[in-house]
């Protein structure tokens, strides 16, 4: 696909975007908020995952930990914009800390090893009371004002954090195109190979888990604002394997793959529950079973993800 | 000109029928509750006791001569989906919210049907819920906070203990409970044991029960959701522990007995509400639950039947369906059952929104909870 085709692409999405939701209710709006928030931090784990081949189940800590820093700082009546670079940067440092001991291992010993770092910031969320609420959790977490306009509304908070969205893709777009992006790349294919053209292999992956926290910190920071209430619970592993179907559901290392995987993850089962059409009635009690039997489907059909759909297509016929 | 007059005596008629709609148009109540995850067991009996008297109430001629249209959604257990739902319910022009039944997720969504100034009823027992100034908020069992002292005063007079073991779910209905009880018992001057905290979702209470066995207290204070109430008296009977065993609300519970069998014999709790409470009208939705869904009804059951009933009377008695006016009339509000009988207890509410009522001693005897005291409401003593 040429550059201006991809651009225009992207601009008519985005515009369907912003126009769409001035016609949908609150809770749908809310839904797409929630699916944005959940895309900032999916990004960051295809960049870690998708990219640079480093399979994490740690993301909803850095994605929990992003949040609480946002829930006390926001409290502590800071700015927002301060509050995310605080955030990004505490789980930049928290991601190489963990990284560096958990990435001499690699693939599924380091899901493991991410997993066992998920437990425990549960645990820490959970147990120190004294700073995270513990089950109580954090309530009344503002919504932000910025430049003088109120964010409180369910459209102001969409549109400001689908600015942000396309400012953070924006970002990692570059990155994968810079010289570091093309090592991530050259990383996940062949380790070997990239460190005899002096990639500096450890340095690569770290950062690249590194930088996929950092997202997830700052998808926190938003997820916290949108929510307005924090409670350990939305940060347990579970959500770590959720975000990592998201992005295999929707294409591992391809850009949009998770744009796609996180809206089948978070909006289809909410579409099917509300669908009104009476043939789909029998899904407003069945959705999550027709749910899951969908990822089980697409992941036997189409392991690449929905966006490898057309590679799929084209080699049909031929063997596989 | 013909057809133009035909065209308007159509529309007329038109108007005419949809006018008359509108007069029957049927009472919108959302039911957000917890279908799946960890609180499906509390979510579904709230919703089916809602769904009863909504059933109820319609063929008796619904409120104020217009049918209830209840529907019911399912919160996953999860506060982030609550709050969309809560949204949904209030973008959907719902007159009252019944649920979500926990707490944390009660927390998120009141705040949505605050703003949109739309009454809600929650199962939620955490002392937090009443205690944000929300005009709009209304329980439909006692807090903890009201419970424990309760539960204190019976280890303290009737069990004559002197130090109690407190074995409770880490999650926001454990701990909440967890820290009333041991207010309460030291303001009997009842020593705490063991503080023995487990998983949402435990499945072995070795360890536990272990730490309480050794721990050597009078008696073994159990606070856990449904489930891991019986898997803690499963384990409990299995080693061989012989104090007395006490809870509340869950420990005595129909589904805890169920799962549970024999190994629920003997087991204390104090209940808010429970569907053997010695008293005709709870006599009469016992039966009619158990017809309708083949099973017995826990106190979250309880909760949503007679939170559909608490909407009934009070909009009777405002006379118009009007949200605002509902919640205003709730404050303050008295109900009895000898005027209406689907309250099945009498029951009376602040002006925070908390109520007060009748409690109850149980305790399980041959695989059956039996009510062994009715403690008197707390307002009346």
């Amino acid at each position: 696909m040429s550059a201006r085709r991809h651009l225009a692409g992207l601009a008519v999405v985005l515009a369907a975007l912003v126009i769409v939701a001035l016609f949908l209710k609150r809770s749908d709006v809310y839904l797409l908020t929630l699916w944005a928030v959940y895309l900032m931090a999916t990004m960051g784990l295809n960049l870690t995952a998708g990219y640079a081949g480093q399979m994490s189940l740690g993301q909803a800590a850095f994605f929990g930990i992003g949040a609480y820093i946002a829930a006390l700082l926001l409290k502590a009546s800071w700015p927002f914009l301060a509050v995310l670079p605080v955030a990004a940067i505490v789980c930049f440092v928290v991601g190489i800390v963990v990284g560096f001991p958990a990435l001499r291992v690699q693939h599924h010993y380091l899901a493991f090893a991410t997993l066992g770092f998920n437990v425990l910031a549960y645990l820490a969320m959970r147990n120190e009371e004294a700073i995270t609420g513990g089950t109580f959790g954090i309530s009344g977490i503002p919504r932000p004002t910025l430049f003088g306009v109120d964010l409180g509304g369910h459209l102001a908070y969409w549109y400001w954090t689908l600015g942000s969205l396309v400012v953070l893709g924006g970002l990692l777009w570059w990155l994968l195109r810079s010289p570091w992006g093309r090592a991530f790349t050259a990383l996940r294919d062949n380790p070997i190979r990239a460190e005899s053209l002096g990639i500096n292999i450890t340095a690569y992956t770290l950062l690249a888990f590194a930088i996929g926290a950092a997202c997830a910190g700052i998808a926190g920071v938003y997820y916290a604002s949108l929510v307005e209430f924090i409670e350990p619970g939305p940060f347990h592993f579970s959500t770590s394997l959720m975000m990592l179907l998201a992005v295999i559901v929707g294409g591992s290392g391809r850009f949009y793959g998770p744009a796609l995987g996180t809206a089948i993850v978070i909006l289809l089962p909410e579409f099917l529950r509300g669908s009104s059409v009476p043939w789909l009635k029998f899904m407003q009690v069945w959705y999550l079973a027709f749910f899951g039997i969908a990822v089980i489907v697409l992941m036997i059909w189409l392991p690449g993800g929905l966006l490898s759909l057309r590679e799929r297509l084209d080699r049909k016929g031929g063997p596989q | 000109m013909k057809l133009r007059t035909l065209h308007l005596v159509t529309a007329a008629l038109f108007a005419l029928a949809t006018g008359a709609a509108s007069a029957q148009q049927p009472i919108l109540i959302s039911g957000l509750v917890e279908l799946s995850g960890t609180g499906a067991t509390s979510g579904t009996n709230f919703d089916n006791g809602a769904k009863l008297a909504a059933k109820e109430i319609n063929a008796a001629g619904g409120i104020l001569g217009r049918k209830i249209e209840y529907t019911s959604s399912d919160t996953q257990s999860n506060p982030a989906i609550a709050k969309a739902l809560a949204q949904k319910a209030v973008d959907a022009g719902a007159y009252v919210v019944l649920g979500p039944v926990f707490s944390g997720s009660i927390l998120v969504s009141m705040e949505e049907t605050r703003r949109a100034q739309v009454p809600n009823f929650t199962g939620g027992e955490a002392a937090a819920i009443t205690e944000k100034g929300n005009p709009f908020i209304f329980r439909t069992s006692m807090t903890q906070a009201a419970a424990m002292p309760k539960v204190a005063r019976y280890i303290q007079n009737n069990l004559k203990a002197k130090s109690v073991d407190v074995m409770w779910v880490n999650n926001d209905f454990g701990k909440g409970g967890r820290d009333m009880i041991v207010k309460a018992l030291g303001a009997e001057g009842i020593k705490v044991g063991a503080d023995i905290p487990t998983e949402p979702g435990q499945v072995d209470f070795s360890s536990a029960v272990l730490k309480a066995k050794q721990s050597n207290s009078d008696v073994l204070f159990v606070y856990t959701n449904e489930e891991e109430s019986a898997r803690a008296l499963r384990e409990l009977r299995k080693q061989a522990y012989a104090k007395p065993i006490i809870g509340e609300t869950t420990l005595t519970g129909q589904k805890v007995i169920e799962l549970a069998g024999d190994a629920a014999n003997g087991a204390i709790a104090h209940v808010g509400l429970t569907a053997d409470a010695p008293l005709a009208p709870v006599k009469a939705f016992d039966a009619a639950f158990q017809k309708e869904y083949k099973a017995k009804s826990d106190h979250n059951g309880l909760k949503g039947y007679t939170a559909m009933y608490f909407v009934k009377v009070m909009t009777e008695r405002i006379g118009k369906v009007d949200g605002k006016a509902l919640a205003a009339a709730m404050h303050g509000a008295k109900m009895t059952v000898k005027d209406n009988p689907g309250v099945l207890m009498d029951v009376t509410f602040d002006n925070k929104g908390d109520l007060d009522r009748e409690t109850f001693m149980t305790k399980v005897v041959d695989g059956k909870q039996v009510v062994t005291d009715v403690l008197p409401p707390l307002g009346a003593k």
